[in-house]
């Protein structure tokens, strides 16, 4: 009896050292995120953040160097909430343009990547164009095209430009008007008509954006085990019970990804209109007000990262057993 | 998906006597509905790409013609898309009289050093996230979106003023680390794994080892394997896809990057492409090229940046064609798919 007794209590005792173990192995690969994180990182973040707080004054004693920074509580923030008028406007407006934006690049992405998963003819070349916004949509290459005064001379379409300029040049792609008649007779919301003719009109942009998304979504699907799809097939499942009840289950960790990649992304880029806010105050006006819009942005982004992430978690479907 | 080919209705061997006609073959394999079905959404398919492919290439396509194209070929406006006049004067003029293969020789280096490091320490961290349970585990994942969402371009006046007087929490001085210029600003954000979206690289790697199934690694420590040698021998394997993911990402954003270079580089040091498109309008013959063509001025300036920018991405499409062959080797190989 003690026998049996002593063999799980040995076992047990086995398995936390294990695990000690391993939670030690954990600190060891998380190291260097943990040093470049409280080492570069932070200080960087608090520098900031002081300077946020903080009014510059000229060193008039001509000790140490010639910039004084005075603590002067929030009055940045005030001012970039309560004064500022174009920043809390451009704010909501980008928040609008983003709730519509990222459930758009997000389908499409997986659109793309689900077609572009297929066997056929030129897939290689397919996918080699279409990672090329990828690399295009930023750095030097952003920079050369938004100089770029040659799409117009030219009557091409015009790299990331937006629908609007489109329309002048005459290459809109779909009549407003028409599309509205056509869907003023199906009886669908005004708001409806001019998602769909602004998506239409603004592909290259959102296939611009959708570059990564796919590329994530293409390395998830081809994660996902055949002999899953070829059991389904012997089962009787046709191809759309098997999107549903096999991709799309299998994909979703993808699309939490990409969701939150989409929002971030739209957040960060230099031509979303708060960033351009944000370094118009920094370079004419005062660096303080640009910092505190800077910290009060962030805020409004991680909490709707945090509240996407929550939504979306709830429905994931992780291929492990715990 | 690649090796389970779905069996479909269409390739259904159908037996038939003696006595069917040709024609009565040729109806029953493919006048059927699945064969229609599958026509139509072939045809679909493909428009659809190739639609999408013509709003992503025109633009290039419009760039390389203009880049052969001579002063007359900008003043003459019936030129549109086909030059009248082809030349390679621009193409000279980069190579000849900038220092493009300087900056090319830097991109590359810079580039494919940091591309390593933030790779293998990008699925380390994500490995340590996923697969390990340990104190303050949340509260770091968190920094790592933090250092996502909070882009650097907005710490750029805190980031030269702390890598000019680079110390540790103000105990250790250590100096100046842009002017003279080093490469250890941006050795140190790789390795910090603080770079450039490396945020987004971690979140990568760590969605894609929640997906591998423990039982993994629970056999290879059964097998009295350690956990480095566990990670070496059968992690690192399996999830050479998404590291190759990570590695073209990483790559090719440093190499049209803009923003670091500029910042962290004395361009009279170090060149990147950065600094030739800035001092192309200063070269001998563009200045004479500017003072010929004035009324096109600003269309032949754009037009030799535009052939700047397509030298800049031949080599990250090469990077990819490569890149995406390994990308499906390895993902054949992987345990993943098992």
């Amino acid at each position: 009896m003690t026998g049996n007794n002593s063999v799980p209590a040995v076992k047990k005792r086995k398995a936390k050292s294990l695990d000690k173990k391993k939670a030690k192995m954990g600190y060891v690969f998380v190291l260097p995120f943990i040093l470049g994180f409280f080492v570069i990182y932070l200080p960087m973040i608090v520098e900031s953040i002081r300077i946020s707080f903080s009014e510059i004054k000229p060193n008039l004693t001509g000790v140490g160097s010639s910039i004084l920074y005075e603590n002067v509580g929030f009055k940045n923030y005030s001012y970039a909430l309560f004064e500022d008028t174009e920043f809390v406007k451009t704010l909501i407006t980008n928040l609008k343009d983003l709730v519509l934006d990222v459930p758009a690049i997000v389908i499409f992405s997986l659109f793309l990547a689900i077609i572009l998963n297929q066997k056929m003819h030129g897939r290689a070349i397919f996918r080699a164009i279409f990672f090329i916004p990828v690399i295009v949509s930023t750095g030097i290459i952003e920079y050369i095209d938004m100089k770029n005064v040659l799409s117009e001379t030219m009557g091409s379409t015009s790299i990331g430009g937006d629908g609007g300029q489109a329309a002048q040049t005459g290459t809109e792609i779909l009549n407003t008007m028409d599309v509205q008649k056509f869907f003023a007779s199906m009886q669908v919301g005004q708001g409806l008509v001019e998602y769909v003719t602004g998506l239409v009109n603004d592909v290259y942009d959102i296939v611009n954006r959708s570059g990564v998304q796919m590329l994530i979504f293409l390395a998830g699907l081809q994660s996902i085990s055949p002999a899953i799809y070829e059991s389904a097939y012997m089962e009787g499942a046709t191809s759309w019970e098997t999107f549903w009840k096999i991709t799309f289950p299998m994909i979703s960790p993808m699309i939490l990804v990409n969701a939150i990649y989409t929002i971030i992304d739209a957040f960060t880029t230099e031509t979303n209109g708060v960033m351009t806010r944000i370094s118009y105050v920094n370079d004419n006006s005062s660096m303080p007000h640009a910092m505190a819009m800077s910290w009060i942005y962030f805020l409004v982004v991680i909490l709707i990262i945090a509240l996407v992430a929550g939504i979306i978690s709830a429905y994931v479907f992780y291929q492990r057993r715990d | 998906m690649d090796s389970f080919e779905r069996p479909t209705f269409g390739k259904q061997k159908i037996q038939f006597d003696d006595s069917a006609s040709k024609w009565t073959r040729f109806r029953y394999k493919y006048l059927t509905l699945f064969a229609l079905k599958k026509v139509v959404w072939a045809f679909f398919r493909y428009a659809f790409l190739i639609g999408i492919s013509y709003v992503i290439l025109f633009p290039y396509y419009s760039k390389i013609s203009t880049s052969f194209m001579s002063g007359e070929d900008l003043v003459d406006v019936t030129v549109k898309l086909v030059p009248k006049y082809p030349t390679l004067d621009t193409y000279r003029i980069i190579f000849n009289e900038t220092e493009f293969w300087a900056a090319l020789k830097n991109t590359a280096i810079l580039s494919l050093f940091c591309a390593v490091i933030q790779m293998i320490v990008c699925s380390l961290v994500g490995y340590g996230l996923s697969k390990f349970k340990f104190k303050g585990q949340t509260l770091l994942f968190a920094c790592v979106i933090l250092t996502l969402v909070i882009p650097h371009k907005t710490l750029q006046s805190t980031m030269k003023l702390f890598f000019q007087d680079f110390n540790i929490w103000g105990l250790i001085p250590i100096g100046n680390l842009i002017n003279p210029s080093t490469h250890w600003p941006m050795a140190m954000l790789s390795i910090g794994a603080i770079g450039y979206r490396n945020g987004l690289y971690i979140f990568m790697m760590r969605q894609f080892f929640k997906g591998v199934p423990d039982e993994l690694e629970e056999a290879a420590y059964v097998d009295g394997a350690g956990v480095m040698k566990t990670f070496w021998k059968i992690i690192v394997p399996m999830s050479v896809p998404m590291m190759v993911t990570v590695f073209i990402f990483s790559f090719s954003w440093q190499w049209t990057d803009k923003f670091y270079t500029k910042m962290l580089y004395n361009p009279k040091e170090f060149v990147f492409f950065q600094n030739i498109v800035d001092k192309l309008p200063q070269a001998e013959s563009v200045e004479k090229l500017m003072t010929e063509y004035s009324s096109v001025e600003t269309q032949y300036l754009a037009a030799m940046q535009n052939a700047i920018g397509l030298l800049v991405l031949i080599p990250l499409i090469i990077v990819f064609l490569f890149g995406q062959k390994k990308l499906i080797q390895g993902i054949e190989r992987t345990g993943v798919t098992g």
